[in-house]
């Protein structure tokens, strides 16, 4: 079967030029910065640092935080020629509502209900809701780099049969977390962003969402604007923060992106570079460029415009390169005054006119996440690939972390049937894990890197640099330490001081990019955020960017519970006693697995009072085959989602016929974000063992007759997981 | 001048969590950054913040910070001069 090409259909955006696409094509024709003093809050100290801010009135935005409004009105705009819902959601983003969490905090307030678009995941969830889209939703956060790997998860979707019209981008808005945490680490240049130029004192923090409306097809539809054709992820796995000083990185992005394009270097006829003037960016990025190409094409950064978007950079830069291509214009390199030659690349000091066949942007992240798309003219011809899959995992290593200790400790208890729920003691593990070197981390990072460590050892791979590739990380919260030491500072000092280090730490893929580091893991690096189902959505990102020979991925989900922001930001951590922890799979990715094995097998977004469970029963092959297949259901309904998850349990086990046990784990590993990775862990015990172990709720020591465990969460999203050997 | 290099030392140790670390095992006149202590450039801004905050001075850009991050002396001499200044 040929593999379906990814056209784009539709196109939206809102950044600092404006709302809508025109107002971006105006900036770019006028070649003149929409960057101005930050007025969107009062800062510490005067003047304000230049921002891209925009200053058009929201709609929604009484209602929703700044970043939810903004994703929604592009993802609109991006819509508006469309005569169908979306079939997926995939988004960039690395702030979610913490514009709005900041007020609140400030404010003292307490109540959950005050912060439930807190989350990262809830920018998309919105969106699905609003845009009457049921299918997968993907969150993705890869700090500046989020809203191109979004659009390289899409594109796999596409490739890959798993949806035909995608809706994919990024979105950020403005807040004293990135504001006055880019000015902690003296990265903002106060003179406005200077890609380039030999005077560049660092980027300029701005706020925006971009969508590209992609629909799959063999052919160019009527109407198309362009069609993404390749892409690459890779991680420096070099530094938190810094990009590696040659570009190692970067480079690798861009020739997987050619690779994945089925071009050379010598079709590239526009580079939108990153570009986002501070001295190391720059550097490292042309670094790559000179070593990639003989002879670069016009290149130039649009930041010096638009300033510097975070997660939706990417996307905003993406939404550019098609206008490049369907009006046949490349911008300036706006900004740069002076440039500096030791680069050793010009990029374009004004517009310029002509056909544009074929664009690659740039996009690359703290913790060394870089991203690099490509985007064509759609008639340009091209032979649709062999159409790919999605990946199913043999099971190399294992690993969980619960209130009862590492996997040894955890799964005897699980076996005893004993509980799991609470936090254990990191410091029982014993300091020796990396040499010690965790200065500076706080919980969830540790948890990740022993866990990390722990699947490494497991799959019989310790110490063996290189492996795994790459690291797909599932959170709910992210780094909640990290989080509430940064904002506590900041108001505890009248927005006077902030740390560096909790900033960086704050991110949610710092702790993916931490176990890449440690791990030499240069691979993909992507972390996935959708709340109760962050672990299954690392998973199919997982599933859906990798192909059969690949090398094992590492695919994590863990949480950390916090006592103050827990309560107050997961609606289910009240029901429990502060339960925290996760699991880690080495996993290699096979066209068909046969071993023991993890299946991705459904994952969707599903508005209240939807009917979830006939797609399910039918992405899993039919009643018959469930039966067959699998002797236990773990189910996982959070104590946020009840009573939607039982009536979604009854509807499955009443269409099926499934007399087999189900086991609603939640109870055992209590309630937290990452329930659902042990809840696999214990899975892939039981499956490798052969038999369920004796449970106080029903699960008797059971033989599984050579039959698999199913996974199912069940809630907002209801997502499928086959756990077989 | 001593006195004030070893309280700024105890204050490296406090703000970058150098748990096992002793204030005499932190060089006077040595490299502060890149020796074995394994601090780096993060670390580094976390210290402009703590003198920011602690001595009332500022360490705006990397030009400078480089120069007076050099060692614990040219760090304190910094501070010193900077507060003698202001006059306080």
């Amino acid at each position: 079967m040929r593999g379906l090409r990814a056209f784009v259909c539709g196109a939206g955006i809102v950044n600092a030029a404006g709302i809508g696409l025109e107002k971006t094509w105006e900036a770019l024709r006028n070649e003149k910065p929409c960057l101005k003093p930050l007025s969107l809050f009062t800062v510490s100290h005067a003047p304000a640092l230049p921002a891209g801010e925009i200053c058009e009135a929201l709609p929604s935005e009484q209602t929703v935080p700044r970043t939810h409004s903004l994703a929604l009105l592009a993802a609109r705009e991006a819509l508006s020629l469309s005569p169908s819902f979306p079939e997926a959601i995939v988004l960039g983003g690395t702030t979610g509502g913490i514009s709005t969490t900041e007020t609140l905090i400030r404010s003292g307030e307490t109540r959950p209900e005050r912060y439930r678009y807190h989350a990262l995941g809830s920018v998309a969830t919105y969106l699905a809701c609003e845009l009457k889209c049921r299918g997968p939703v993907i969150s993705v956060s890869t700090a500046c780099s989020s809203g191109t790997a979004a659009l390289k998860i899409a594109l796999e979707m596409i490739r890959r049969g798993q949806a035909r019209i995608v809706l994919a981008g990024g979105a950020d808005a403005l807040s004293r977390l990135t504001y006055y945490g880019f000015h902690s680490l003296q990265l903002i240049d106060p003179a406005g962003a200077r890609p380039f130029d030999l005077h560049r004192g660092g980027l300029t923090v701005a706020e925006g969402a971009a969508f590209l409306l992609l629909a799959g097809a063999e052919e160019p539809p009527d109407g198309a604007l362009a069609e993404l054709v390749g892409s690459g992820l890779t991680c420096d796995a070099y530094h938190p923060a810094a990009p590696h000083p040659e570009g190692a990185g970067a480079g690798a992005a861009m020739r997987i992106a050619l690779s994945d394009a089925g071009m050379t270097a010598k079709e590239i006829d526009y580079i939108n570079l990153h570009g986002t003037g501070t001295v190391d960016n720059d550097r490292a990025e042309a670094r790559a460029i000179r070593d990639l190409f003989a002879d670069p094409p016009p290149l130039s950064s649009v930041k010096g415009i638009f300033g510097h978007a975070l997660g939706a950079a990417g996307a905003i830069e993406a939404v550019v390169s098609v206008l490049c291509i369907a009006r046949g214009f490349v911008p300036a390199n706006v900004g740069c005054t002076v440039l500096d030659t030791g680069l050793g690349l010009r990029p374009l000091p004004r517009g310029k006119s002509g056909k544009i066949g074929a664009v690659l942007s740039n996009s690359f992240g703290f913790g060394g996440n870089n991203a690099a798309l490509i985007v064509a003219d759609p008639s340009r011809p091209s032979g649709n690939a062999e159409r790919a899959r999605v990946m199913q995992f043999d099971l190399l290593g294992t690993a969980c972390l619960t209130g009862a200790g590492l996997t040894d400790a955890t799964l005897e208890k699980f076996r005893r049937g004993g509980e799991l729920g609470g936090r254990f003691d990191l410091a029982t593990l014993g300091g020796d894990l990396f040499g010690g070197s965790l200065r500076r981390l706080r919980r969830l990072p540790r948890i990740t890197l022993i866990l990390a460590r722990a699947a490494q050892k497991a799959a019989g791979m310790a110490d063996a640099a290189g492996l795994p590739g790459g690291i797909f990380f599932g959170t709910g919260w992210g780094p909640l330490t990290e989080t509430n030491d940064f904002l506590k500072q900041l108001f505890a000092s009248a927005e006077q001081f902030t740390s560096p280090t909790d900033f960086i730490g704050s991110v949610h893929n710092a702790p993916a990019s931490q176990a890449a580091i440690r791990l030499k893991a240069t691979g993909p690096n992507v972390t996935a955020t959708g709340g109760d189902y962050s672990f299954e959505q690392a998973l199919f990102s997982a599933a859906l960017l990798t192909k059969e020979g690949d090398d094992p991925v590492l695919v994590i989900g863990a949480d950390e519970h916090h006592d103050i922001l827990s309560p107050r930001l997961d609606p289910a951590s009240t029901a429990g006693d502060g339960a925290d922890g996760g699991a880690a799979f080495i996993l290699r990715p096979r066209a068909a697995s046969t071993g023991l094995r993890m299946v991705p097998a459904f994952l969707s977004y599903v508005p209240e009072n939807q009917d979830a469970i006939p797609p399910l029963i039918e992405a899993l092959g039919g009643p018959e085959r469930i039966c067959n297949q699998f002797a236990a259901v773990f189910a996982g309904i959070p104590a946020s989602a009840h009573p939607r998850g039982e009536s979604y349990i009854a509807a499955f086990l009443q269409r099926t016929g499934f007399t087999g046990m189900v086991y609603d784990y939640r109870g055992t590993t209590g309630e937290f974000s990452g329930a659902s990775a042990v809840a696999a862990a214990l899975a892939v015990d039981a499956v490798s063992r052969g038999v369920l172990p004796t449970h106080p709720s029903g699960v008797g020591k059971e033989p599984l007759g050579g039959k698999g465990i199913l996974l199912l969460g069940l809630g907002e999203f209801v997502t499928a997981i086959g756990v077989m050997r | 001048m001593e006195d004030f290099i070893g309280e700024l030392k105890r204050k490296i140790i406090d703000t970058l969590e150098l748990a096992d670390i002793q204030p005499e095992e932190i060089p006077t006149d040595g490299v502060l950054i890149g020796n074995e202590l394994g601090l780096d450039s993060i670390d580094v801004l976390e210290l402009v913040m703590m003198i920011e905050k602690d001595y009332g001075v500022k360490i705006e850009n990397r030009e400078v910070g480089v120069r007076v991050f050099g060692s614990v002396r040219s760090l304190a001499l910094y501070v010193d001069e900077q507060r003698r200044r202001a006059g306080r």
